[in-house]
């Protein structure tokens, strides 16, 4: 067996050294998007079969291979501000076929949601969030439907919190425990006015 | 007759609030196989995965949990009939019995609001309930067929969160475990007496998931344009789904296409619960198949 200067302390230190540091480096960075991710970027050798199986990649410059490597190295400014981090449809071919057992898709997840801590998030989002927070739904009813259901037989209105509406408050008070609905309201305001 | 398998209907969002027609379909197309489907009164969005997951997993998980509790306090499983509920509710109940830290924070924001979630149900998709011989199965599916689909060939997009990520799912099926080229669908539709029709990339996502439809439409519209590319190569009469977010995509989204790429292709789009409800001899009238952005007409001349 090979034998280096220092085996096996010195190769054991370097396998401890996760990390690159550097001023753009944040290691913190990476422990936060495992912990939210549950699953362990770092694990990755950078194969690519997270690109070669993603539907966004042929037509975007979005390579998720590029983001976990971003995590690996703690590069939290450039991961959260890069706007191909919307472009995963979460469709978890990725994560079917990774080699290393890493979840792409989660990673990516972990990482969307720590860029709305820093106010980066699309608003069409947050536009969900409102609708959810007066409605109960994301989609909610409307007219045309309303009428095509009362045809069917069935009420205008599905037995949802849209014919329930008592249930509305309970939503509304888990949204408002995570201050959701206040800062969904506030980003829009900023970016639509 | 008491029904055998009885089950809280969670019905989301677009199937009632934009395909009435599935809904009608699912309810009435299960009572003739043997399943009651109750309704789960005061459910709300799932909430979407892709947009509530992006911004803040907890809110994702309390707010599922809400849904699971409405469930819990039927002392009902939970059928559904879309992917993206799939995600959120079949995943966040998963996560909550397996994860002691996860629950108990979810148990003390619902404490705010009277409620606990106990892990005590369990979650399926109303395709995966037709596909299992102890519930369902092909055999009496195709036994309950009145008006079979003969000489329709009929594509089917599977769509991504009822069974991906395979490594967390837990199917009794193992045909349901495979991910790259399952076939379990395919079954379902042949028993409707139509003509499965395999195509290119049949596994890939409609695109809209994620956030991406809202974000960048165009983008979200030329993952869904190759599909469409890929079923007309090699020509089929219907496309059929099991999720009503990626029925919209297709459905919607080929006028959206039309006017985006000037490219028209007329496939009808159906869920399954609709293809079903016409096989056992629903009209188009009881699907309310009239609110589709593609008309179905074309198929249906060729299978009434």
């Amino acid at each position: 067996m090979a034998r280096i200067k220092g085996y096996p302390e010195a190769l054991e230190a370097k396998l401890r050294d996760r990390y690159v540091y550097g001023d753009d480096s944040h290691p913190e960075f990476t422990e936060n998007v495992e912990k939210i991710s549950m699953s362990i970027p770092h694990l990755c050798y950078q194969c690519g079969t997270c690109t070669a199986s993603c539907p966004s990649a042929p037509r975007s410059s979005y390579r998720i291979r590029k983001f976990v490597r971003r995590v690996v190295l703690g590069l939290e400014n450039e991961a959260l501000t890069d706007p191909d981090l919307w472009l995963c449809t979460t469709c978890y071919s990725c994560t079917d076929r990774c080699p290393r057992d890493i979840a792409p898709t989660d990673v990516i997840m972990a990482m969307r949601n720590l860029a709305f801590k820093r106010d980066i998030i699309p608003v069409n989002f947050l536009k969900t969030v409102q609708a959810i927070y007066t409605t109960g739904h994301g989609v909610p009813n409307n007219d045309v439907n309303r009428a095509a259901r009362v045809k069917l037989g069935m009420d205008a209105d599905p037995p949802t919190t849209h014919t329930y509406k008592e249930f509305i408050p309970g939503i509304q008070k888990i949204l408002d425990y995570y201050k959701l609905k206040a800062n969904a309201d506030r980003i829009v305001k900023e970016r639509e006015g | 007759m008491e029904a055998k398998h009885k089950y809280a209907f969670y019905l989301g969002c677009i199937a009632p609030n934009r395909y009435p027609g599935s809904e009608a379909a699912a309810i009435k197309t299960s009572k003739k196989l043997g399943i009651e489907l109750v309704p789960l009164k005061g459910a709300s969005c799932c909430p979407a995965p892709g947009a509530f997951g992006s911004i803040d997993l907890n809110v994702w998980y309390a707010m599922a949990a809400r849904n699971l509790v409405l469930a819990e306090q039927m002392k009902m499983d939970i059928a559904l009939l879309c992917n993206g509920c799939y995600k959120s509710i079949w995943e966040v109940n998963h996560k909550l019995k397996h994860n002691a830290e996860l629950r108990d924070g979810v148990n003390e924001v619902l404490k705010t609001i009277d409620m606990e979630y106990k892990g005590s149900i369990n979650v399926y998709h109303l395709a995966e309930l037709l596909y299992d011989k102890n519930i369902v199965g092909v055999d009496k599916v195709r036994d309950s067929i009145t008006n079979p689909l003969k000489g329709a060939r009929i594509a089917v997009h599977y769509g991504c969160h009822l069974i991906k990520p395979r490594k967390d799912r837990e199917f009794g099926d193992k045909e349901l475990l495979d991910t790259e080229a399952p076939t379990w669908m395919e079954e379902l539709v042949a028993a409707l007496g139509a003509t499965p029709v395999e195509y290119r990339q049949k596994m890939q996502c409609c695109g809209a998931g994620g956030g991406v439809r809202g974000y960048d439409i165009v983008h979200a519209l030329d993952i869904a344009n190759e599909k469409l590319i890929n079923l007309k190569e090699v020509g089929v009469d219907a496309l059929t789904d099991i999720c009503p977010f990626c029925q919209l995509q297709f459905d919607r989204g080929q006028i959206e296409i039309e006017e985006k790429f000037g490219v028209k292709y007329n496939l009808p789009v159906l869920h399954f619960c609709e293809l079903l409800g016409l096989a056992q001899g629903m009209s188009p009238q009881d699907l309310a198949l009239d609110l589709h952005a593609i008309s179905c007409e074309p198929f249906l001349q060729k299978v009434l």
